[in-house]
């Protein structure tokens, strides 16, 4: 007798392992929750009502105001709620514009090689030796402040990792045999990229694609604290900027809840990024 | 071999260095901490308080406000004595004060500074008419004295303007005499001799330096600075040929009681070291100051009410360590101004809704701890033509009926609920405060559904876009440049329209005439009557949103004497002291 096993594919096999790691099926919770905060906060179902003053100047948490009132009255919760807004969209779009602008620059290099391969190294190693916080802050001032000039100012400047690893990767499968075997059923050199190669080497885009996600919430907060994020909408990066001050006055919800909020997301992708390595990395795998 | 060994005895210099630096010397250092940047170190350019009080260490002009007398009274400095005035009030005869030179300065020939001659001043003037500079401060004389204005035009669209030509109003009558010949009285004249804006420069050095001469400081004042660089702190020495002049032995009697002239007819300045820190944020100034880093500093608004518990006295704390509190009214308004040039803001029914959406008392509570007094026109008190019992019928303070009224003037300005508006933007200076600021005035704007978008700007950023009305709306304050309500009028006068003092660009012909008539006269009942006229438009026009008059409360250690509070605080810095004995006690329990 012998029952046939069905063989498991990589991402089930890897969603598997996942699901059975406690603390990264936390995270992995929590980053939905976090989601979904933002959805229902953009939708305004959440936390529409940020900018109203909900009672005095100041006033400290508690039953009534669970996170206390700023400067103006406002829910402090509600802020913070609509800074997890701010936070996800900008870590999902600068995620996004990074893993575009990486995959295909990274992949283009490596598979072509000679002169594109070149250029390539060179624009990244040139951009590189730019510091990042420099670059930042001068995307910023061309764009003007906002929303936007964050997204793009972020995007643009945390591409490059991505794009090395999936450039040395894709050297090293442009010769494998599958792909050999795909040059000989007649298949053109984009469709060997992007059919075959790619996504084999998907799984390095997923686990950089959370850790972006998690540099970019930092970056936001900073920039936001530096005065040069958003503009006129709670940010958690407003919101320390806030607190430096109003520390002096002993207040200090705006400072514990902003922090808290992103400590909770950064830990969480951190755990969940490093979760996504162990298995979906064939070289750890067994380990 | 030997090339590695380099490192080790650079490392060992260093620290034989760092070691003989942290000697404790005798040496005078006033440590101040300014909030914003310096634009420069022009007298023409320096159009706003924090650049003025850094020319003034360094430029001096003809008068100058006694030290230690109130009211406000003006005294010689480079001038020998007070005017002549001619009986029909238009020429005044000014004696220059002799022995005074030019700090040493590779501009003059040898290197060492000339002596200062009448010259200088003919020249000084002009340079703050010259139509190609565009100097801030022509709003000043514009208009005022004798073929200076003809003088301008000429030259406007000449390739090059001709500083050789001789103008009847401002002569050099010999190497130290001085003849000024107006062409209609001018009562704040004086006052305007005391201000940066006509301080004496050097042809030579101007000449010599070029454009880089805003950087290249080099006048007859106290403390020298060799060159200006726009980094976050600022370093001056005591000028070495300072000429022969003692601290004040007279003084009104509330400074008497307070030993003020225990420095009586010693060699200014008393400091041998001024250090100017550019810190914009207020927790860094504070710590700072708690720390002894810093020798006086205005209170911040979050440390208030830890700081002077009852808005009256210190905290037991602060007493303990010496720290003295000096409160004063300010001569002052702060305003968010319109950017008349924009049809938009010709509407005043709009400007009057806006104003009525904005809560006085609140933005009081939140930023003055409650102790500024809401303003109602552009006048502060303490000066003639202010009103104490006029209230401005477009002020609000938060009452419910007010919202109402201003969302009705909204809808009959063309824009029910804000419909149609597009988003005005509020321009405000850099730091925590002012965008605290410019959030709450959003916050009130969107009471009656007016969309605003806060923009923040580096200070010079901020006067450069002013200058170049590149705004809608913006929020700033108005210190007095001398004790008159003229000073505060002229801020509304159409023709003193940006570059001058008319940031807004407000142009209403019928204040504009009043404003003309008033300007020319004598302190007397009449002019008073006519100044009151006049803020009773400015508050019922709404030409800003008015703010409040802001009372200073500052701090300062023990060890810092002859500090006082004053309005016109450019030039201080010569009168003030060290007690380095007290410091160094002092300083070890802080």
């Amino acid at each position: 007798m012998s029952t046939v096993v069905k063989s498991k594919s990589l991402w089930k096999h890897a969603f598997e392992q996942l699901v059975s790691d406690r603390m990264a099926l936390m995270s992995l919770l929590i980053v939905i929750i976090y989601s979904l905060v933002a959805v229902l906060s953009a939708t305004g179902l959440l936390a529409g009502n940020w900018a109203d003053e909900m009672g005095p100047s100041y006033a400290a948490p508690s039953g009534e105001f669970l996170f206390g009132l700023d400067i103006f009255g406002r829910s402090v919760l509600a802020k913070t709620i609509k800074g997890t807004e701010v936070a996800m969209s900008v870590g999902l779009v600068t995620a996004l514009i990074s893993a575009v602008i990486g995959i295909v620059l990274g992949a283009v290099a490596g598979y072509f090689g000679g002169k594109v391969d070149e250029f390539v190294v060179w624009f990244y190693t040139t951009f590189t030796s730019i510091p990042s916080i420099m670059l930042l802050i001068a995307i910023t001032f061309i764009m003007g402040k906002g929303l936007v000039a964050v997204y793009l100012a972020l995007g643009l400047t945390s591409w490059v990792s991505l794009c090395r690893l999936i450039r040395g990767e894709v050297i090293r499968h442009k010769d494998r045999e599958y792909v050999h075997a795909a040059t000989a059923i007649g298949g053109n050199d984009f469709r060997k990229l992007f059919k075959h190669i790619l996504p084999n080497v998907l799984h390095i885009v997923i686990i950089n694609f959370s850790l972006t996600f998690q540099t970019a919430i930092k970056s936001e907060v900073i920039l936001s604290y530096l005065g040069l994020g958003v503009q006129g909408r709670p940010s958690w990066g407003t919101m320390i900027d806030d607190a430096k001050l109003e520390l002096a006055r002993g207040v200090w919800w705006q400072l514990a809840a902003a922090t808290l909020a992103m400590f909770v997301v950064v830990l969480a992708f951190n755990i969940l990024g490093d979760a996504l390595r162990d298995s979906l990395d064939p070289k750890l795998k067994g380990k | 071999m030997k090339k590695y060994l380099v490192l080790p005895l650079v490392l060992v210099m260093a620290i034989v260095a760092s070691c003989t630096k942290k000697q404790v010397t005798n040496e005078k250092v006033l440590n101040v901490s300014v909030p914003q940047k310096v634009k420069g170190m022009d007298p023409i350019f320096a159009s706003d308080r924090y650049s003025n009080n850094e020319v003034a260490k360094i430029y001096e002009g003809l008068l100058e406000y006694h030290y230690l007398k109130r009211p406000y009274t003006l005294v010689p400095n480079l001038a020998q004595d007070l005017p002549k005035v001619s009986d029909d009030g238009l020429t005044y005869t000014f004696t220059i004060r002799q022995g005074v030179f030019f700090h040493n300065d590779a501009a003059f020939t040898g290197g060492t500074g000339r002596e200062l001659v009448a010259e200088d001043f003919v020249y000084s003037l002009k340079r703050l008419a010259d139509p190609k500079l565009q100097g801030l401060g022509w709003w000043l004389i514009d208009g005022k004295i004798m073929g200076l204005n003809e003088w301008r035009e000429k030259y406007a669209n000449a390739d090059k303007v001709s500083y050789d030509e001789k103008i009847e109003g401002i002569q050099a009558l010999d190497k130290y005499t001085l003849q000024f010949k107006l062409t209609k009285p001018f009562p704040q004249f004086l006052y305007a001799l005391a201000m940066p804006f006509t301080f004496a420069v050097a042809k030579e050095v101007v000449e010599h330096y070029g454009p880089e001469f805003i950087n290249h400081p080099v006048g007859t004042g106290p403390f020298v600075l060799p060159k200006f660089e726009q980094t976050n702190r600022i370093v001056y020495t005591k000028n070495p040929t300072f000429r022969k002049k003692t601290f004040p032995c007279e003084a009104s009697e509330e400074f008497k009681a307070e030993g003020l002239t225990a420095d009586c007819g010693k060699q200014l300045p008393l400091l041998d070291k001024i250090v100017v820190e550019i810190l914009i944020e207020d927790q860094p100034r504070w710590l700072n100051f708690l720390k002894g880093n810093i020798d006086y500093v205005g209170v911040p608004k979050d440390n208030f009410s830890s700081a002077i518990p009852d808005s009256k006295n210190l905290s037991e704390d602060l007493k303990k360590n010496g720290v003295g509190l000096l409160i004063s009214p300010s001569l002052d308004v702060t305003y968010t101004a319109f950017n008349h040039d924009l049809d938009l803001f010709k509407n005043v029914k709009l400007r009057r809704a806006l104003s009525l959406a904005y809560d006085v008392s609140q933005s009081n509570k939140l930023f003055y701890n409650d102790t500024a007094l809401p303003a109602q026109s552009v006048v502060p008190p303490g000066i003639a033509g202010y009103m104490e019992s006029y209230k401005n019928p477009y002020r609000s303070y938060g009452e419910a009926e007010n919202i109402e009224k201003a969302k009705k003037l909204l809808a009959e300005a063309g824009y029910p609920d804000g419909k149609g508006l597009p988003e005005i933007t509020y321009d405000c200076p850099a730091g925590t405060v002012s965008r605290q600021v410019g959030e709450f005035f959003k916050k009130q704007m969107e009471q009656i559904g007016v969309n605003t978008k806060v923009v923040q700007n580096s200070w010079p950023e901020l006067q450069n876009k002013i200058n170049k009305r590149s705004v809608m709306m913006y929020g700033i304050a108005w210190g007095a440049d001398y004790p008159d309500a003229e000073n505060f009028l002229q801020l509304l006068y159409g023709p003193n329209k940006a570059p001058g003092a008319n940031g807004s660009g407000y142009n209403n012909p019928e204040f504009n005439s009043l404003f003309v008539k008033a300007a020319i006269m004598q302190d007397s009942p009449e002019r008073t009557a006519l100044y009151e006229k006049l803020n009773r438009i400015a508050a019922e026009e709404v030409p800003w949103i008015y703010g409040v008059h802001r009372q200073s409360f500052v701090l300062k250690h023990a060890w810092l004497k002859n500090y006082i509070a004053t309005d016109f605080d450019a030039g201080q810095e010569q009168f003030l002291n060290i007690d380095v004995e007290k410091k160094a006690e002092l300083s070890k329990k802080l």
